[in-house]
């Protein structure tokens, strides 16, 4: 879970990754690009396409490293009316009706744009960033128990330790055993960028967690982590990705 | 060892695998004896159910003698005869222990991608795609059973295989679905598909105390095979311009107290709604076809209980919520907590309430499994339920 205690939102976070997106495009594509908005695929165009793709790229980049990015998204809305002058000025060249769709787009995303700006713009007190994520799991035992399991899970409770988050232990309502529940603070260098890289690459200690706290519940409560053929080292979401075929493994294992 | 593979959609192959072996102490490895062809396995055929991989072991409803047992299972011998329930369940977490056998919450190593689909996981099921935990399926001539200590349940005495096989799923779906309907006597229920599990749920709703069951279907067949071994009336919806209409005047202008949907998510109708949701479905704007479903809420009487059995996977369209609301229905659904129902329902096996045997109308060998779908997802040849025998 994850407790919102920062100013960005996802319309924010939307806009950030859409400036990247599109930027990609015009940097890699600006011929492609070209011909889709009516204007001409050669001259100049394709090279004012390509510095319009850096623009867009440094905006979102902006959008997404910076906790508070009111000057970045109003960078956008500017953009927007740049966009648009550049697109007048092609309709009134070729009169194609694929500028006017162009258009039309641009106009679409100008609205948020717009929204989110002033959004921001009305905040007030001092950036926040940073969230406060919890983890919990809900272990069908006495708390003795689990608390007994937990400091037997030494390289689990190390990895808790090294990222300075606290444990809990609460007695689940209604006699259904007991929550252990993890929280930290994540504030991951780049912001929404950084911590979109360290999911990628598996390093997200909320990822992380889920799994270990699911393999520990079934330790527990079962005596041993399921495996199935299809993924035969039991419950990890970094080999959701790579499963086998559903069949019998070839080796015998244990 | 052979075994019945998922090699893509429409595509299904009996090939050859490696023997199962034993990954966990709780396991078991049962040599099938009889294993089933499911009304669901249609829809992974069909590739409606997602995180399926070529070459996955297909099927979820097996039985066969124990061969081999991992140390921590403890009332299972080797030789035991057992029928396999088809969600696989611990049996020691608060779902288990509360006879949510199918929401086990330690029984599926995929849980995060079935909680991106669902909100949360559900359990692991045999042969039944990667969202439900990848589990290598029985249409084979072994299987490795996870938690053989909770779910398989020994056959002692001769009963043929055809009587009890269908505990493993169909039989205690359909009764489950009957019990849903919280059935006290009098009430009249309509069922939607008379495919094995609208069979079993028209008789468990027999069973279980309503005066009248309706049971509706296009295929003549199958609602003759209803007529001559339950006690139920038929309805053939392409008999009739619309099916709420003729439940609502065949019920004295009140509608069924209960409705079943033993169909699920590839339903067929005729009319222009047909081509909507199909092309959306194609389309992958809905995942699921919910007619049978639309139709038993417009028809269940105000007050009433829709009861849902059939699979539903996904994403669905156009759902009459405001009937719901209004009309003050109630609607149950759930995979069966098979394991809750295994010994009640031997039971009644054995005391002769029920005889499961009148589904079969194929039984091949397992190495014929691809012309056993064909029958069964055409309806070839009269086909209401094939047996595989490896």
């Amino acid at each position: 879970m994850q407790v919102r205690v920062r100013d960005k939102d996802p319309l924010a976070q939307f806009l950030g990754w859409f400036s990247i997106g599109l930027g990609s495009a015009q940097i890699t594509a600006p011929r492609l690009l070209c011909t889709a908005i009516g204007a001409d695929a050669d001259g100049r165009a394709p090279t004012l396409m390509r510095f319009m793709g850096l623009r867009e790229i440094t905006q979102g980049t902006g959008i997404l490293v910076r906790t508070r990015p009111t000057t970045w998204l109003w960078s956008r809305v500017a953009g927007d009316v740049l966009d648009l002058s550049l697109l007048a000025l092609v309709a009134v060249k070729n009169r194609r009706a694929r500028t006017a769709f162009a258009i039309a787009n641009v106009l679409a995303v100008t609205a948020p744009d717009v929204y989110e700006s002033r959004f921001l713009s009305r905040k007030k007190g001092p950036v926040r960033s940073g969230m406060l994520i919890r983890k919990a799991v809900t272990i069908q035992r006495p708390g003795t128990e689990v608390e007994q399991a937990w400091l037997g899970a030494s390289e689990l409770r190390r990895k808790v330790d090294e990222s300075g988050a606290s444990v809990r232990f609460a007695a689940a309502p209604g006699d259904r055993g007991t929550e252990l529940i993890v929280e930290f603070e994540y504030d991951p260098p780049a912001g929404d960028l950084g911590a979109a890289v360290e999911k990628v690459t598996g390093k997200d200690l909320a990822t992380q967690l889920s799994d270990d706290l699911r393999r520990f519940k079934q330790q527990i409560e079962t005596g041993e982590v399921l495996r199935s053929e299809g993924t035969p080292d039991g419950h990890l979401l970094a080999d959701h990705l790579k499963q086998r075929a559903a069949q019998p493994l070839e080796e015998a294992v244990r | 060892m052979k075994a019945t593979c998922w090699m893509g959609r429409n595509n299904v192959e009996v090939t050859t695998v490696p023997d199962p072996t034993i990954l966990n102490d709780r396991d078991a490895i049962v040599r099938i004896t009889s294993t089933a062809i499911c009304g669901s396995d249609l829809h992974l055929v069909d590739g409606y159910v997602p995180a399926m991989k070529r070459g996955d072991v297909m099927g979820h409803e097996f039985m066969g003698e124990v061969v081999e047992k991992g140390r921590g299972v403890g009332n299972l011998e080797v030789g035991d005869r057992v029928v396999v329930p088809f969600p696989i369940a611990c049996g020691s977490c608060w779902s288990c222990q509360h006879q949510l056998f199918s929401l086990c919450e330690n029984s599926n190593p995929n849980a995060r991608l079935a909680e991106k689909m669902f909100g949360f996981a559900t359990a692991g099921i045999f042969g039944y795609s990667h969202l439900t935990g990848g589990f290598a399926g029985g249409q084979a001539e072994y299987a490795r059973v996870p938690f053989a200590d909770v779910g398989p349940i020994k056959i002692e005495n001769g009963m043929p295989d055809e009587s009890v096989l269908f505990l493993s799923d169909i039989l205690p779906t359909g009764y489950m679905g009957a019990e849903f309907c919280e059935l006290g006597g009098g009430e009249v229920v309509a069922v939607w598909g008379a495919g094995p599990v609208g069979q079993f749920a028209a008789a468990s709703a027999r069973l279980l105390g309503a005066e009248r069951v309706i049971l509706i279907d296009r295929f003549e067949y199958r609602l003759r095979i209803a007529s001559e071994h339950l006690d139920v009336e038929t309805l053939n919806y392409e008999e009739v311009d619309s099916v709420p209409e003729a439940l609502k005047e065949l019920t004295g202008g009140r509608g069924p107290d209960a409705c079943i949907d033993a169909v699920g998510m590839e339903a067929h109708y005729h009319g222009p709604g047909f081509a909507y949701d199909r092309t959306k479905q194609a389309l992958r704007q809905e995942t699921d076809r919910p007619f049978a479903l639309r139709e038993a809420i417009m028809s269940c009487r105000n007050g009433g209980i829709v009861s849902v059995i059939g699979v539903y996977g996904g994403l669905i369209d156009k759902f009459p919520m405001g009937a719901v609301v209004n009309r003050g229905l109630t609607i149950k659904s759930g995979q069966c907590h098979v394991q809750r129902y295994m010994r009640p329902l031997l039971d009644r096996i054995l005391n002769g309430e029920i005889d499961p045997t009148f589904i079969v109308t194929h039984k091949i060998p397992l190495s014929e499994a691809e012309r056993g779908y064909d029958l069964f997802k055409n309806k070839k040849d009269d086909c209401l339920k094939v047996v595989l025998k490896p």
